[in-house]
């Protein structure tokens, strides 16, 4: 047959289905637009840090650190002329309200960030009042977030403390071009200058300061020559130092790894409702067929062949996949054009979504290929139907190879898989993936099988008639009812299940500290201080305070051989350089703190040389076993340690844990702070922590409880994103029921004719279907609860080592809400079958 | 197993018109779907222009259709969606004929609807849609032409036009035809009767009307 002719028959045997276009339009459409939206949300935002990477580093290259910069370094950038350089400095702190009536002032935790010259050099840094930065920040002035003010009950003008010396407040900071809004934060933001910063003094204390060196090449120089900038100032940082060297070229990798890391994840879920829309295409394409099996024969009869007949209806499957997956791509473009307007005030500057080309394209393909991979099932039986139909209905069907089957499935797991490869970019994701699905699949389907034939097996002589009506109308076979089932209840199993993975993450973060537990940290705490500290604290009531001495060295060498060394060989491996390049703490104890387990070795066994017990998992990153020698520079002073004990550490219980700890009297004159835990009497938080920024005002007051509430907060936004995905796969189960519903209306038609021909009102054939679509959704839901708990609980208990506790108020929402969705869908795609007369109908057969 | 058909022995010379006759259940659908291809034989063979079917690839079967045989059914068998203009078009473009638009139009004259070619079939009367039947069979020109009591659903003047109609397009085209009936009068119009029962061939009559065992 001519290509042409063959379009034509392809378009005149579209005709007869287009009623069915509907729902398999529906059916992958819901899917095609949760992948666009998620595809193009992320290909915006990488896009968007891509074209405001300057504005996002502030710089066009970026030196940080958490140590003073290498003198190498700095000769370097001091021989390169023309090159501006501004010196960054953040850390965290406490900033209290200057003390009134003999009242300590309020306190609050802030993160604090002095600037050494011009800032920004790219992007906004918006002030209020709108002026340049060092025009407000003199060594008396500080910039602070407006909700800092708020909390502190303070105003621009007023003054605050700041470690050791007061500042007054000269306008506030609305935003920074190079801190995100969306990231997780200790607190509000303090601009202060070097010179301030060196009045407060905290430089001296601080044990977490980041350091940062933004510089800025003369205009117009290319691209290139900050690349080889970036180069040569890489090349200069010693190897056994931590320094990251950043160009705006390399556009902020780690964010962009996040992105591409969250993308990943939420194309997974996206994927999940195209695929329930898969079954519903399966059922469609089946129900369509069974529908034309009639003209399938007499096609065959004229003298068509299999393989042609096969041909026509694969082609029609690829054009209405490709009509709901076009469908689906302008709703997912839409959605990822209007999250970013709704949130504007949430989302940062660079979330603008624009129509992305390869997204739309990328969900229609795998649009369509779902559409013809879950076709192929009721496609392949066209081979079957015997031509002889023509003359008699119920002749047999043709036989058809075992092997046919077989293959089918395989294309089909194929398919999945293959899709999952693609949504996740990654193979074993994928498979796992694809693995899990199928396994879900297949446990539903068993299910729902299993109970509507137990449905059929009930007593129903009990029952009202319309209730002995709906029973039947589960259990009959050939229903349909199977698929709507699977795919109603995978839809219930994603949303719930997310759901309860969520809030049990958030129960936890929120349950009230085990009583063992403190609720508070202190940090950079004098030694000379700890005294006053620890009374203060028992004064206002804290318990359980415990404080140990922190000393902070360099790792130098690892059984004599340097780190340089040993660094640059295992470059390659970040972890490994992390652990052997970082700023070490150690602290010297006689007995290890509760939690800890000595699992190899003998903790302070060993009388000739000074020991070092380190954390298991830690020494094995150092590579590292007992009796290998560790060398330290303790702030000047070379130290070697004989490793002669490995812990395990119960890292969950808030405690003060170290990975190193040292034989006590070899660091006691080292240079030291102190670290202390406390239990805090509840309600008192607030004021302890401002009598300590009184008294102490370099001792830095972190709460748990605080910093829990905060990650919570994060987890809720990035929650309600998921579940709102996840609501994709249920619109996608309630399509399917419809359109299996639908599928069935000839048939459902003559029921209704009949039931009403024997006399049943239409408000009692409403109720006939009302029990049958609610029975479906009980059983999907209640499948689908269990699954969703099932997953629940193996994510939080096997993957998360999160508790698991059972409330049964959610299951029975879901529950509820599925028979409530399945009954409405049900009736609503019923009506044409209402409506019409019964004589109509009768008169057909 | 279920024995429809039992040891039948039929030959049907070209350009013959064979009548088959017999009560529900004697087999006739069955003889006539063996000899379309469209069932086979558990037993025996199928001879079309002398040569053997039954072992035949679906698709070669479909091929012999398409080219040799057409065919007349009691239930007319139009595809409801399809034009009855369309209806007729398929089996010629299934053959890829560069004539057949002007084909079509011209069969849609013969079978006296040149009017309603554009009607779907659910817009027809019962004897139009056997009329679009017939010109669709006819449209390949097929050597063979199979009928299924092509006016069992007819009232007797609308099924007289048909019987009219089908003798005068095979006529004109020479086509050998074997029509499946239960009406002795439409059978009376072959060159030849078959009489089946229980799956055998009870007797067969020849137009002059002497019966032959």
């Amino acid at each position: 047959m001519r290509p042409s002719r063959f379009f034509r028959l392809l378009r005149r045997e579209s005709r007869g289905s287009r009623g069915r276009l509907v729902f398999f339009a529906a059916c992958l459409a819901v899917g095609v637009a949760a992948v666009v939206a998620v595809a193009t949300l992320s290909a915006g935002l990488d896009r968007g840090i891509r074209t405001e990477a300057r504005q996002l580093l502030a710089a066009d290259l970026r030196i940080e650190g958490h140590s003073q910069i290498p003198q190498a370094v700095e000769d370097l950038l001091a021989a390169i002329p023309g090159v501006e350089r501004t010196d960054v400095r953040e850390m965290a702190s406490v900033v209290a309200a200057v003390r009134a009536g003999g009242e300590p002032g309020r306190s609050h935790l802030v993160e604090l960030k002095a600037v050494g010259g011009r800032y920004p050099y790219y992007g906004t840094l918006r002030l209020e009042p709108d002026r340049p930065l060092d025009r407000l920040l003199d060594p008396e002035g500080a910039v602070v977030g407006p909700e800092l003010l708020a909390r502190l009950g303070l105003k621009t003008g007023d003054e605050v403390r700041i470690g050791a010396a007061t500042f007054r407040v000269r306008g506030t900071v609305l935003s920074e071009p190079d801190r995100l809004n969306v990231s997780f934060t200790l607190g509000p933001r303090v601009l202060l200058s070097m010179k301030g910063l060196e009045r407060s003094g905290l430089e001296a204390f601080g044990s977490r300061i980041e350091r940062r060196v933004l510089l800025k090449l003369p205009d117009g120089r290319p691209p290139a020559e900050i690349d080889a900038l970036a180069t040569r100032l890489r090349a200069a940082v010693p190897a056994n130092r931590r320094f990251e060297v950043e160009t705006f070229r390399d556009a902020r990798p780690e964010l962009r790894e996040g992105i591409r890391r969250a993308a990943s994840f939420l194309n997974l879920v996206a994927l999940l409702s195209l695929l329930v829309g898969g079954i519903g295409v399966a059922q469609t394409v089946r129900a369509w067929i069974a529908g034309r099996l009639d003209a399938i024969a007499v096609l065959k009869c004229l003298g068509m062949r299999p393989r042609e007949v096969l041909a026509l209806y694969l082609g029609q499957t690829v054009l209405l996949g490709l009509a709901g997956s076009l469908c689906g791509a302008m709703l997912g473009v839409a959605i990822a054009l209007a999250v970013p307007l709704a949130l504007r005030d949430t989302l940062p500057s660079f979330a603008l979504s624009t129509f992305e080309p390869l997204a739309a394209a990328r969900g229609i393909g795998l649009g369509v290929s779902v559409a013809v991979v879950f076709s192929l099932p009721p496609l392949v039986g066209l081979r079957r139907v015997p031509p002889s139909r023509v003359l008699r209905r119920d002749a047999d069907a043709l036989s058809g190879g075992r092997w046919v089957g077989v293959l089918v499935a395989a294309v089909v797991l194929l398919g999945i898989f293959l899709t999952a490869w693609v949504q996740s970019g990654r193979a074993v994701l994928g498979a796992g993936f694809a693995a899990g699905i199928v396994a879900a699949a297949g446990a539903l389907a068993l299910a729902a099988a299993g109970l509507s034939r137990a449905v059929g097996h009930l007593p129903r002589r009990f029952a009202r008639v319309w209730i002995r009506h709906g029973l039947s109308a589960v259990a009959r076979p050939g229903a349909g009812t199977i698929g709507a089932i699977v795919a109603l209840g995978l839809g219930v199993l994603v949303v719930l299940g997310l759901w309860l993975v969520q809030q049990g993450l958030g129960e936890r973060l929120r349950a009230d500290l085990p009583s063992a537990s403190p609720t508070a940290f202190l940090i950079d705490i004098k030694p000379d201080q700890w005294l006053g500290v620890s009374k203060l604290l028992a004064e206002q009531g804290a318990t359980r305070i415990e404080s140990v001495p922190v000393v902070t060295a360099r790792l130098t060498a690892v059984d004599g051989r340097p780190v340089e060394r040993i660094a640059a060989a295992g470059s390659d491996d970040r972890r490994h350089r992390w652990v052997l390049t970082r700023e070490q703490r150690l602290t010297y104890l006689e007995k290890l703190p509760p939690g800890n387990v000595v699992v190899e070795g003998k903790l302070w066994s060993d009388p000739t040389s000074p020991e070092i017990s380190i954390e298991r998992d830690f020494a094995r990153d150092l590579g590292v076993s007992i009796g290998s020698t560790l060398t330290f520079d303790v702030q000047g002073v070379p130290l070697r340690l004989r490793v002669t004990s490995l812990r395990t550490v119960e890292w969950k219980t808030f405690g003060i844990n170290f990975f190193l700890i040292v034989e006590p009297g070899v660091l006691e004159r080292a240079p030291q702070m102190r670290v202390a835990t406390a239990r805090l009497p509840a309600g008192r938080e607030q004021a302890i922590q401002d009598r300590l920024a009184a008294a102490f005002p370099n001792v830095m007051l972190l709460r748990i409880r605080e910093i829990l509430e905060k990650i919570g907060a994060i987890l809720d936004r990035i929650g309600l994103g998921i579940r709102l995905l996840g609501g994709f796969t249920v619109a996608a189960g309630i399509a399917i029921l419809a359109g299996a519903i639908s599928a069935g209306s000839a048939r459902r038609g003559r029921e209704v004719a009949l039931l009403k021909t024997l006399g049943m009102t239409r408000r009692g054939v409403v109720l006939v279907f009302s029990v049958e679509y609610a029975l479906i959704g009980l059983v999907a839901g209640a499948i689908g609860a269990t699954g969703g708990g099932v997953l629940a609980w193996a994510v939080l208990t096997r993957g998360m080592d999160t508790p698991w506790s059972f409330h049964p108020a959610p299951y029975a929402v879901a529950l509820a809400a599925t028979v409530a969705l399945s009954v409405l869908a049900g009736v609503a795609a019923s009506a044409g079958a209402l409506s019409r007369r019964p004589i109509d109908v009768l008169r057909m057969e | 197993m279920l024995t429809i058909l039992d040891r039948i022995d039929l030959a049907v010379d070209p350009g013959e018109f064979v009548a088959i006759l017999g009560p529900s259940g004697s087999g006739k659908s069955t003889l006539l779907g063996l000899m379309a291809g469209l069932d086979r034989p558990t037993e025996g063979q199928v001879l079309v222009e002398g040569a053997p079917i039954q072992d035949l690839s679906e698709d070669a079967l479909a091929l012999l259709r398409r080219k040799a045989i057409g065919f007349v059914f009691q239930s007319f068998q139009l595809l409801e969606n399809l034009t009855a203009r369309e209806n007729i078009l398929l089996p010629l473009e299934l053959l890829d004929d560069p004539e057949a638009e002007r084909r079509t139009d011209a069969l849609l004259g013969e079978v006296g609807l040149a009017a309603r070619g554009h009607h779907y079939p659910a817009q027809l009367s019962g004897g139009e849609q056997q009329r679009v039947a017939l010109a669709r069979a006819f449209a390949p020109r097929p050597r063979i032409l199979l009928a299924d009591e092509p006016t069992g659903n007819l009232d007797t003047a609308t099924g007289a036009v048909i019987l009219d109609l089908l003798s005068r397009l095979r006529r004109e085209s020479g086509t050998t035809l074997v029509l499946v009936t239960h009406d002795p009068s439409v059978a009376a119009l072959a060159d030849r009767s078959v009489h089946l029962r229980d799956g055998r061939v009870d007797r067969e009559e020849t137009a002059a009307g002497a019966g032959r065992r």
